[in-house]
């Protein structure tokens, strides 16, 4: 009787469909998501379907007893600003919530600021207040390598990350971390710091989004606060776009953002002054393409 | 003799994955939780000394067993509890309260009498330990 | 309307002679009830041939302004005003002569802060009243404006746990058995065994006073001395419900006054000691920092049966008014009369700081306790470690389980037993903290924590198969689709 039930129970485990894990854990809902909601950013995309496999596949082997230690799983990204770091981020935690490597899901973003202190005895407490909110979920620590300067012998940043690194090893199972930044300083920052090298298993490359790209991301931010760009706007846009690449200071999605937030201020100033009696939702939603071009980006100025 | 103060002294101790599961009830529930220690273990020791602030915003109860082990650190020979706190109108206090780590020896507590008027008496408990200074009670 | 139930102008209204109760404006079926009214709803049972309406009228009249002829000294009054007002009246869903009567009475009409006054009043006369064949108070409205006349729980649930460094499970008390003839020195023994094994309180029964065989200075002293030995041995608070019920109130104040001064947490009334001498015992409870005992001694000559009496539900309402701290409450589960459905209508007057409209739970108005504080339930009669599971899933966590007999007749001692009910308790209370279905797998939760507890497996064994299965004598009348509006 008892050598039946624990046939059974072996049996039970001695199998497993990974292609029904991969719908009823949601993680397949997850990844059309991430293809359908995010423009570009292919080789993302494909590294990160790569690791959702892998984690999936971790989880049934797990299940067989074929693996017993928890896989590394904290993560750096790194590209330039507003390549949709964050956003990705927000849906990894969702991701490994699904896969049941986290418990809540959570994304707790911080910088340095919220981890290192201003005296001595203020950036362990610190540090350890960030942790623990973001236990059971992911930690994004955007510019994390400003956690790190080598210049100030009496800097704190040491002492956060040497707290980082204890619990990265020690809470494996607690929280995720991902280090964020521009590429060229995340390298140096990991050549210096091999304590992150060797418990970063992740490395993703963002890379900058092509012009189209980031007129679709325009068109589909508009579309998203209900407004609307006809043919000249369109035109104005991908323009400005061009322009906006080579001038200072360009981030990308952010700076696209950016500037649908000035041209929103401008048609409002703009309907306000011409309407003298009943305006419809139309007149209201419409971006014309003067709201684009007053930009100073078009007369050789410098939009931020 | 052992203390059984707290919501669950009269099952073996916890192990941290049951004080886990313990501190999820509570998060879920929306109440606060609080790390308290002490040398002291009178039954009306209200105050004992505070770990950090209570807990708040930790939605995950891995935050409060890493504050328990930091404070087992430091205090492993002492009475620790953790307590949730229920801000709710109506409730505003303590709903669950449990000992999660006790000195190696509980000496326990001695009852002295004073006879007064008539048959009367008046009791006191203290804890034997407190003869010694705080701070040197356990070992 | 028919036009006989139509008012009178008031010539013919004040005429001398004799007149129907409805036509004396005792039945106002237009009038809606002010937010400061005292609202009762009675189930009546008229005598046969008695009209339903001119016998809520009725009651309405004789518990307010009305004598059975017509008084033209009404006029020198208000009486418009003063006459309570019947103004709803349904026949009861299952029995056909029955009927529930809602009255509404002015919130002038009563002393405030008086159960005594109010009960003179609702209940005074009109429980005689021949055209009646049987009337039963079911629920009262008790609008915030009275209700801030009380001063409600001397103590209250929040305030008694952190008195008693107790939180997140039911208390656990044991009355002490045999309940008369122990002398002192043998009652404290029980005491003293039952606490030091693991139970918060004991308690004295209701008819143990002061008694040839064990006078109560005795039972005091002794009782101290366990309370305090117990509270060494185990560094927990503990206290015993000393029962200062007496013949007068002078004697109950000396008697509360020596339970005061021998440090106990806790004193124990009598319900049969009267609604004022509970309200006097509840402000010195207040005023001397004592949890207060109501032990619901008699209730059931006039809360048990279903035609005629008074319903518990109104006496928990007069209680959390009158300021006990703990009330008995029923088990469900246990020997003594509880349908699950009743008993947690009582609970919820206990326990909520509202009650809404709940026909299911026999709750029939929407009560909000103005921030009175929460009385403590005890649930006490036949109940044993087995049942911990049914216990917590129906009566929660603010609850005293007092398990007498299944303390003290546990086969290894009274010690023993208190331990197996402790140990019983606060597994399944981990249990379901842990999220375990522990109604379900109670027994197994149970069987696994006996695995470690030798004590609660004696108890599972010798009480697996006691039960208390009987048909409830007061179930609520009600049908589900039912709305009240």
């Amino acid at each position: 009787m008892a050598n039946e039930v624990e046939e059974k129970v072996v049996k039970a485990v001695s199998e497993v469909n990974l292609k029904e894990d991969f719908q009823s854990s949601g993680v397949a809902d997850i990844l059309s998501e991430l293809d359908n909601s995010l423009i570009g950013l292919e080789p993302v995309k494909t590294r990160i379907k790569e690791t959702a496999s892998l984690l999936l596949v971790d989880k049934a082997r797990e299940k067989l007893g074929l693996v017993s230690e928890s896989p590394t799983l904290h993560m750096s990204f790194s590209g330039n600003p507003g390549t949709g770091k964050t956003t990705v981020a927000l849906k990894i935690a969702d991701l490994l919530h699904r896969l049941g490597y986290v418990r809540k899901g959570h994304l707790v973003s911080v910088t340095r600021d919220d981890l290192v202190g201003q005296y001595i005895g203020h950036t362990a407490p610190k540090t350890k207040e960030v942790l623990k909110k973001a236990m059971g979920g992911v930690l994004f620590i955007d510019e994390a390598y400003y956690l790190y300067r080598p210049e100030n012998e009496r800097d704190y940043g040491q002492e956060a990350i040497e707290i980082l690194l204890q619990v990265m090893e020690n809470n494996r199972d607690d929280l995720v971390v991902v280090l964020a930044g521009y590429k060229d300083k995340m390298d140096k920052f990991f050549e210096s710091n091999p304590g992150f090298r060797s418990r970063v298993a992740h490395h993703i490359d963002f890379p900058d989004y092509s012009n189209d790209e980031l007129l679709e991301i325009a068109e589909v931010m508009v579309a998203g606060m209900n407004y609307k760009f006809n043919k000249g706007s369109i035109k104005a846009m991908a323009e400005y776009i061009e322009l906006r690449r080579k001038q200072p200071h360009f981030a990308n999605a952010r700076s696209i953002r950016n500037a649908i937030d000035r041209a929103r201020l401008r048609q409002a100033n703009r309907v306000f002054n011409n309407s003298d009696g009943p305006i419809g939702a139309n007149f209201l939603s419409q971006i014309e393409d003067v709201d684009i071009r007053q930009s100073r980006v078009f007369s050789g100025g410098i939009d931020k | 003799m052992r203390v059984t103060q707290g919501t669950f002294s009269f099952l073996p101790d916890f192990t941290d994955q049951q004080i886990h599961e313990q501190v999820q009830y509570c998060i879920d529930n929306g109440w606060a939780l609080s790390i308290e220690h002490t040398d002291d273990p009178h039954p009306r020791n209200t105050y004992w000394e505070m770990w950090g602030h209570p807990m708040f915003d930790n939605p995950d109860a891995a935050a409060i067993v890493f504050e328990l082990n930091e404070c087992r650190k430091v205090y492993g020979s002492r009475y620790i509890k953790i307590i949730a706190f229920d801000p709710s109108p109506g409730w505003e206090s303590i709903r669950l309260s449990f000992i999660v780590n006790r000195p190696s020896e509980e000496p326990g507590f001695k009852l002295s009498r004073t006879e007064i008027k008539g048959r009367n008496i008046q009791y006191s408990i203290t804890p034997y330990s407190s003869d010694k200074p705080q701070g040197s009670r356990y070992k | 309307m028919p036009d006989g139930d139509k008012k009178l102008d008031a010539k013919a209204r004040y005429s001398a002679g004799v007149l129907e109760y409805k036509k004396m404006g005792y039945w106002e079926p237009d009038y809606s009830p002010k937010d400061t009214d005292v609202i009762a709803l009675f189930r009546i049972t008229p005598q046969d041939g008695v009209d339903p309406i001119e016998a809520a009228a009725a009651v309405a009249g004789e518990s307010s302004t009305a004598t059975w002829t017509v008084v033209w000294t009404d006029r020198l009054t208000a009486a418009e005003k003063y006459r309570a007002k019947a103004y709803r009246v349904d026949p009861t869903p299952n029995n056909p002569n029955e009927y529930f009567a809602y009255i509404a009475y002015e919130l002038d009409l009563f002393e405030p802060g008086s159960i005594a006054n109010l009960t003179a009043s609702i209940i005074g006369n009109v429980f005689g009243f021949k055209p009646l064949k049987a009337l039963r108070l079911e629920d009262m409205r008790l609008p915030v404006a009275y209700v801030k006349t009380f001063q409600g729980p001397a103590t209250g649930i929040v305030v008694e746990r952190e008195r008693l460094n107790c939180y997140g499970r039911p208390l656990l008390g044991a009355t002490v058995k045999p309940k008369l003839g122990l002398s002192g020195r043998n009652y404290g023994r029980v005491v003293y065994e039952a606490l030091k094994g693991g139970l918060d309180f004991t308690k004295d029964d209701e008819n143990i006073n002061s008694q040839p065989f064990m006078h109560w200075r005795d039972r005091f002293l002794y009782c101290m001395e366990a309370v305090n030995r117990a509270s060494a041995a185990t560094g927990e608070i503990k206290g015993t419900y000393l029962n200062v019920t007496a013949g007068t109130m002078e004697e109950m104040y000396k008697r509360a006054e020596f339970a005061k001064e021998l440090g106990s947490v806790i004193v124990m009334i009598d319900l049969v000691i009267g609604y004022t001498a509970i309200q006097s015992m509840a402000k010195w409870a207040r005023d001397n920092d004592m949890i207060l005992h109501l032990h619901r001694a008699g209730h059931s000559t006039y809360t048990r049966q279903k035609t005629h009496g008074v319903s518990f539900r109104v006496i928990a309402k007069w209680m959390r008014l009158a300021g006990v701290d703990h009330i008995h409450a029923g088990t469900v589960v246990g020997k003594l009369e509880g349908d699950p459905a009743t008993t947690k209508g009582y609970y919820d007057i206990c326990r909520e700081e509202h009650n809404p409209v709940s026909l299911e739970t026999g709750l029939f108005f929407d009560q909000d306790w103005a921030s009175l504080n929460k009385m403590m339930p005890v649930a006490s009669g036949g109940i044993h470690a087995g049942q911990m599971h049914q216990l917590i899933h129906y009566l929660g966590e603010d609850v005293v389980l007092q398990f007498g007999g299944g303390t003290i007749g546990h086969p290894q001692g009274i010690a023993a037993g208190a331990t197996a009910n402790r140990v019983a308790l606060e597994a399944m209370v981990y249990a379901r903290n842990a999220g375990k279905d522990y109604l379900a797998e109670g027994p197994t939760i149970l069987a696994e924590a006996a695995k470690t507890c030798t004590p609660l497996r004696e108890a599972l064994d010798i009480w697996k198969d006691v039960t208390f299965d009987y048909a409830s004598t007061d179930a609520p009348d009600f049908v589900p689709t039912t709305s009240v509006s």
